[in-house]
């Protein structure tokens, strides 16, 4: 496609024995010569009158076999060197660009060569994208982008990553892909605005990202560097974490994080009556089909109506009972709404005796799940509420809640920041949001009220500036709506039944097979712009994953600011969690 | 006595080694004596420690009659026949790989008419080359000519080292001034020895030689017979005879007969995968596909020939 460029050599030739149309062919190799998966290659054809075609693409099968031989014991014949044969290696090109936009097939015979440096670019269209996150290293060791318009909203939205547990890295990458959008200037200005909500699901491994990773090499941090990144951990860094169990302090139940940002996460009561949390306590599948649906929307509006504060601890005050504790508020709806007098004063009397009582069956199973997060009963001096405005990237750490718990928390935070972002009036700054299992949060069947904000995110998230990165083992189990909103679609190592679902419609054969056996830190990205799946390798973490990797905790911007501002320094002085997390000595290693 | 039957092991379209059937007596001159003693002929078996060529070529060629052709103008109103052929020839080179390393490709229109032209097609070109006679016999012999042309052409081009051994798939003939090379022939159109000693032919084993003995025809030559390794217990199953110039000494033609009793088993094909087995050794099948695939698509030639002789 440069003209001045000297014209390399060909490494194969379009073959003619297939045919070849504009958007695949096979080539030839020529002998001594080799082309692997994702090799990105260019052929040209002069049409008169119309000058020279580019027609540039990618290698997505390869193919090597003995030619002259008629019979499969043929090999050894050949091999022994009794039987005249040739090894002949074909690739099959899969077109990304054709250029001018002429669509002719590239004739049988023209040589095909390696589409080096802006050639390579250009077939990836990296060079019409105007705004290009890094998203990886490609085969080739060269940087592969996303265009950054399908990932704000600008023309498109979300990102959903499929794998399988433990192989897939998942996590790995959607942290990689933040790190990016935060790091890579490619947001300008406003990536020091930008947020994002991070859920862990799975043990502590993201309580370090403002960690570095001890264990990342000089040569993993060179990748950084050949992607324009820096190979740091996350800057601000805030965690919320579940009060421990039982602890009457509310101390953050958080084992690891020496030294780190940790607040502990929790609700009063008199928020969860006050934001209507009831249906939240609800989201679980079999609720769905349950009958008592009006039921907790008739309770969650009495309690909003009548719940009355007392003290400065979150304890409310209902129908002239003060109520200070979790169970103590469903023992309370339990007296009302199974005492003849009172209940109608909750619900009208049309409701089913057998409704109320599988209501608070259900309400009581969730006594323990819930006792710790919804409270009444702590100090809220210096409190840090749940949300994304402490720093920019909030990990909500839910992974040693009970299910009933984890969401609870995904439903309440999930949609607070749905209606603060409705509140702001505006797209900007951008708010990501990583959820793992989504399958859970949004499965393909059934309804219920966490579902219901994920399908909002992935509908209305776009204009909202809310954008979902969401993970799942299989996307065939997570709600059609919210995968087919996501501009961007990952891919890491699958499951060989779920690779065949058409979910994976957007992964071409080889890659499908491909993804069967794809290593940890590979992954397959489509993107609206490319019509092939690109092979991309994203660099180790430079953020610990686990305390064992964990280097020099960080001293936090945030708690910088608050030291000079003063006024918030004071009252984090007095914040009760502080003396929990003893102060490490700044040269030593967390001792673990 | 019960008779004893035995399926040939030749594809049936290619005949039998034995030619069309019972062996032609041979007036050839014999010289019988030049190995052994006629009194005393055995199998022989090659010395173990004999001469190892340092690398085998093998030639072959293949010819295609591509059309016919009728040649006409005012002297001669009755039409002559020509024939449009294509030949390849080609060299194997085995040095503990199988390649193919020489290959030459010739067109021609074969006729005895004396204004013939050459025909230009877009895919190939027919020089006009004149046969002695017009018969169809003889423009064959013409073709077989400049195939036999071209295996030398090959054969001259691929020697490459001094104590390489070369196989010419046929006769010797015209070709006796080669260096290191054997005639291999594949089937036997004539009965050579006299009666009591055909009998050591059927006796030999895979590996075995008869003596080394010199026919004289219109060419004189020193040849043996040689059984490869087959599974067929037909009596001339698995028989070639070798030939090597005249000119060589009688040590030299020795140790020749006997390199070949020890080279030339290990590449004896499989009934299975060839009709002509296990005479038409494995590198001499694949070279002749090799070769057959050069000589072009036979169909586009004859469209091309015809296209091309109908516009003049």
């Amino acid at each position: 496609m440069t003209d001045d460029a000297p014209i390399p050599t060909p490494i194969a030739r379009v073959l003619g024995t297939q045919p070849a149309s504009p958007l695949t062919f096979w080539a030839s190799l020529v002998p001594g010569n080799w082309l692997q998966l994702d090799d990105v290659v260019i052929t040209e054809r002069e049409l008169p009158g119309r000058g020279t075609i580019s027609t540039a693409g990618i290698v997505t099968q390869v193919q090597a076999r003995h030619e002259g031989a008629s019979f499969e014991s043929d090999v050894h014949l050949i091999a022994d060197g009794f039987l005249p044969g040739e090894v002949v290696e074909s690739a099959e090109i899969t077109v990304t660009r054709v250029e001018p936009e002429i669509y002719v097939p590239p004739t049988p015979g023209a040589a095909v060569r390696r589409a080096e440096a802006a050639e390579r670019d250009e077939a990836l269209y990296f060079d019409s994208m105007e705004r290009k996150l890094p998203i990886g290293l490609g085969r080739d060791g060269r940087p592969v982008y996303a265009n950054l318009d399908f990932l704000d909203g600008t023309k498109g939205a979300h990102i959903s990553i499929s794998g399988i547990s433990g192989v897939a890295t998942k996590t790995s990458y959607a942290l990689f892909l933040l790190h990016s959008v935060f790091t890579s200037q490619v947001l300008g200005a406003k990536a020091v605005n930008t947020k994002a909500l991070v859920y862990s699901v799975k043990g502590e491994d993201l309580l370090y990202l403002d960690y570095p990773n001890t264990r990342l090499t000089d040569d993993q941090a060179a990748e950084y560097a050949t992607l324009g990144l820096p190979a740091d951990p996350f800057k601000s860094v805030r965690v919320f974490a579940p009060p421990r169990p039982g602890d009457s302090a509310g101390t953050p139940n958080v084992t690891g994080r020496v030294g780190g940002e940790v607040s502990s996460m929790f609700w009063t009561l008199y928020e969860f009556c006050q934001n209507e949390l009831l249906p939240f306590c609800f989201a679980d599948p079999e609720d769905d089909r349950a009958q008592y649906t009006l039921l907790i929307g008739q309770v969650a509006a009495k309690l909003k109506r009548e719940a009355v504060p007392v003290g400065d601890s979150g304890a409310i005050s209902i129908v002239g009972q003060t109520v200070r504790s979790w169970s103590a508020l469903i023992d309370l709806l339990q007296d009302q709404l199974t005492d003849d007098n009172t209940r109608s004063n909750w619900t009208p009397g049309s409701t089913a005796l057998g409704s109320v009582n599988a209501f608070l069956r259900r309400l009581h199973s969730a006594v323990r799940p819930l006792g710790p997060l919804i409270r009444g009963d702590l100090d809220l001096r210096g409190r840090q509420q749940v949300g994304t405005s402490q720093a920019q990237v909030t990990v909500v750490d839910i992974h040693s809640l009970a299910d009933r718990a984890q969401r609870f928390v995904v439903g309440v935070t999930l949609r607070r920041q749905l209606t603060d972002k409705e509140a702001s009036g505006s797209a900007d700054p951008l708010t990501f949001i990583v959820l793992d299992e989504l399958n859970k949060y949004a499965p393909r069947e059934g309804s219920h009220p966490i579902k219901e904000i994920l399908l909002d995110v992935a509908e209305r998230g776009r204009s909202l500036g809310v954008i979902l990165i969401g993970a799942q083992q299989t996307a065939s189990e997570v709600e059609r709506r919210i995968v087919a909103n996501c501009a961007i679609r990952v891919a890491g190592r699958l499951d060989a039944a779920e690779a065949s679902r058409p979910e994976y419609g957007y992964l071409p054969q080889t890659h499908r097979q491909r993804a069967l056996l794809a290593k940890p830190g590979s992954m397959f990205v489509s993107q609206p712009d490319l019509p092939v799946p690109l092979a991309v390798e994203f660099p180790f973490p430079a953020w610990a994953t686990r305390v064992a990797e964990a280097g020099t905790p960080p001293v936090s911007a945030l708690r910088q600011a608050q030291g000079s501002s003063g006024a918030q320094g004071s009252s984090r002085s007095n914040d009760p969690f502080a003396r929990v997390a003893p102060k490490p000595a700044d040269d030593n290693p967390p001792p673990f | 006595m019960t008779a004893r039957v035995w399926v040939d092991p030749w594809d049936p379209s290619f005949g039998t080694s034995l030619g069309d059937g019972a062996l032609d007596e041979s007036a050839a001159k014999l010289t019988l004596d030049l190995e052994t003693p006629p009194e005393s002929w055995a199998p022989v078996n090659p010395a173990a420690d004999g001469w190892r060529p340092s690398e085998l070529l093998i030639i072959d060629g293949v010819r295609r009659i591509d059309a016919r052709v009728w040649f006409s103008d005012d002297d001669h109103p009755a039409a002559v026949l020509g024939i449009a052929a294509s030949v390849a020839a080609g060299v194997v080179r085995i040095d503990g790989h199988a390649r193919v390393a020489e290959t030459r490709v010739g067109r021609g229109i074969f006729t005895s008419f004396p204004g013939a032209d050459e025909v230009r097609t877009p895919i190939a070109e027919y020089p006009v080359i004149h046969t002695a006679g017009g018969d169809f016999e003889d423009l064959q012999i013409g073709v077989q000519q400049r195939m036999g042309e071209l295996e030398v052409e090959a054969a001259s081009a691929s020697r490459a080292r001094e104590d390489d051994l070369m196989i010419m798939d046929g006769p010797l003939f015209g070709r006796t001034t080669i260096p290191r090379a054997l005639g291999y022939i594949k089937s036997h159109r004539a009965s050579y020895l006299p009666p009591e000693l055909n009998e050591i032919i059927v006796r030999l084993q895979a590996g075995q030689r008869t003596p080394v003995f010199t026919i004289g025809t219109t060419w004189s030559r020193h040849t043996w017979y040689l059984r490869l390794p087959t599974t067929s217990t037909s009596p001339w199953a698995g028989i070639v005879r070798c030939e090597a110039a005249e000119s060589l000494s009688r040590a030299e033609v020795l140790r020749l007969a006997d390199t070949s009793a020890t080279v030339l088993p290990p590449f004896a094909s499989e009934p299975y995968k060839d009709s002509r087995a296990p005479q038409n050794l494995v590198p001499i099948g694949g070279l002749e596909r090799a070769l057959r695939h050069r000589l072009g698509d036979p169909t586009k030639l004859h469209r091309a020939l015809t296209a091309a002789t109908a516009k003049s």
